[in-house]
């Protein structure tokens, strides 16, 4: 994989970030341990300076708590209460989340394509599937699965896939009615059927409009799951993590497995771009335009 | 021919072609070429009238594979290296894989394009694209060819050599072509006979006979022969209100 040029500016904020942080982290965190201090709890340092990193409930935590929160947090590796078991599992029903999305839209945007009797009839509830709060939805929907013995995972994989299926839908459909009208009278002079017709040419075209969904899709899966998690009796995920720390109102965790969760989710939306590359070879030095779908009335960019 | 909005595309098109002619079909926009040339190839139906391509209706043709149709754009399928897009219509239609690639290959010789197989569409010129959609139309040896206006939206040098290209595959390959144009000396360079249409509404104004002796080369525009045949088309243009006069 090639480096992006984009690295050195995106280091350069970070380094920015980081160094503003510092200075903030003390400005919000000093009243809150001169209080701290005033009330005489026993604390283990004496001005509010250095009490300031070291705050149990800070409002901003200090660079080395964060370490080593997240020290304690990552290992043991296979620890059920550690980061990177919990992470697998969040990202297991994302993906599965997403196949099941991907299957779904794939059915509703060929029918969409192909039907305007379907699109009519179907589309303006499909868009209505995503006004429905997805927070109110997930404790229903795992009760509801309870009742027909699905536990665990699986009822936040398919809660994942509910947000992620619209994205997915419109990209397809979008992505299968991009060929050119020359592209589609050459393969009626082919005579080609209409199964030969979405084989040979509407599906391939529809790919780069695929992938573009996948990264909106999986930012949106993960959410899901996540939201699933929290909202519902969960053992696993990190979700469950944020509920437990959130109730033991542990501010460092919370910020640790917050950036883990984001990291989660860049790394997910990275190997949607690498798979894009490994797929796609004849966009791999193309400079042409690509294509933008549109979700939900807004553009978003490849 | 009559649109569903009444507009009278085409309205007297009487024409016969024999094998082996190269007819070039030349009007202003508006005139009703692309649209004969789309009867022809049953993209659309006509509201009255009559053709038959070798006895058989356009939808017959069509369903028989008898025609190879070249658009005004490549249109190449950008997922597809070039070798694979000149074997998509022998996927479509069920040549045998082996067959498939070793006339594919073939086809690419005859258009010159033979060391660019492996290449995407978006590594090649305009030219070259155009070739391989020609070379792509000969796959399944039709022995029709319809052109869309192919070189259209080249510059007039690479349209220059292309026409001398074409009228080599034509002479090797013996196939009959109704191709359309607007530029006169296109049409009078590579045609046996040339369709001078006029528009409002569209109709064949005359044919005009082309004797310019075979093998055509470059020298062929340069001859006077060539000048008064141009004269005649652009006369025969002027004569059926062919040009819009400014008012």
């Amino acid at each position: 994989m090639r480096i992006s040029p984009n690295l050195l500016p995106m280091l350069v904020v970070a380094l920015v970030v980081l160094a503003l942080y510092w200075p903030i982290m003390y400005l919000v965190n000093i009243p809150v341990a001169q209080r701290a201090l005033d009330t005489g709890a026993a604390l283990p340092c004496q001005t509010a300076f250095e009490c300031a990193s070291q705050l149990r409930s800070p409002v901003l935590p200090s660079p080395q708590q964060l370490w080593g929160g997240f020290v304690s947090l990552m290992f043991p590796l296979d620890s059920p209460n550690a980061i990177p078991l919990n992470a697998a599992v969040t990202a297991l029903e994302t993906l599965v989340g997403l196949l099941l999305a991907t299957l779904v839209g794939l059915f509703f945007a060929v029918g969409i394509v192909a039907s305007r009797a379907f699109e009519r009839a179907l589309l303006p509830w499909i868009v209505a599937s995503q006004t429905v709060p997805i927070i109110a939805i997930a404790p229903m929907l795992v009760v509801v699965l309870g009742q027909y013995g699905v536990q665990g995972w699986i009822p936040k994989a398919i809660i994942a896939a509910y947000i992620a299926f619209f994205p997915i839908t419109i990209g397809i459909a979008k992505g299968l009615q991009s060929p050119d009208p020359l592209a589609l009278d050459l393969m009626k002079t082919y005579n080609a059927g209409s199964w030969q017709t979405y084989l040979k040419l509407r599906f391939p075209a529809s790919v780069p409009y695929l992938f573009t969904a996948f990264k909106v899709a999986m930012t949106a899966a993960l959410i899901g799951a996540i939201v699933a998690e929290i909202s519902t009796i969960s053992f696993q995920g990190i979700g469950k993590m944020l509920a437990e720390n959130s109730r033991a109102s542990d501010v460092v965790a919370m910020w640790v497995i917050m950036l883990a969760s984001a990291a989660l989710g860049i790394f997910l939306v990275a190997m949607v771009g690498w798979l894009e590359r490994l797929l796609t070879p004849w966009r791999r030095a193309q400079v042409a335009p690509r294509p933008k779908a549109r979700v939900a009335g807004r553009e978003v960019g490849a | 021919m009559v649109f569903p909005n009444g507009t009278v595309a085409l309205k007297e098109a009487n024409l016969e072609v024999a094998p082996g002619e190269f007819i070039s079909l030349i009007g202003p926009s508006g005139c009703g070429k692309t649209t004969l040339l789309r009867l022809l190839a049953d993209l659309i139906q006509p509201t009255s009238g009559q053709i038959r391509i070798g006895g058989k209706s356009p939808e017959e043709a069509r369903k028989s594979r008898a025609y190879g149709y070249v658009f005004q754009a490549p249109t190449l399928m950008e997922w597809r290296t070039v070798l694979a897009n000149v074997m998509l219509p022998l996927e479509i239609m069920g040549f045998p894989g082996p067959e498939r690639r070793a006339r594919a290959e073939k086809m690419l010789a005859l258009v010159g394009l033979e060391k660019f197989a492996r290449h995407y569409p978006w590594q090649l010129s305009g030219g070259m694209q155009q070739r391989v959609s020609i070379a792509r139309a000969l796959a399944f040896d039709p022995q029709l060819l319809f052109m869309d206006e192919p070189f259209g939206a080249l510059d007039e040098i690479t349209r220059e050599n292309l026409n001398l290209e074409l009228l080599r595959l034509w002479r090797e390959t013996g196939k009959t072509i109704v191709f359309v144009t607007h530029s006169i000396p296109e049409a009078v360079f590579l045609s046996t006979r040339i369709v001078v249409m006029t528009p409002r509404p569209g109709k064949i104004e005359t044919v005009i006979p082309v004797d310019l002796p075979q093998p055509r080369t470059f020298e062929t525009r340069e001859t006077t022969r060539f000048f008064e045949l141009a004269t005649a088309v652009r006369e025969a243009l002027r004569k059926g209100h062919g040009y819009e006069v400014a008012e």
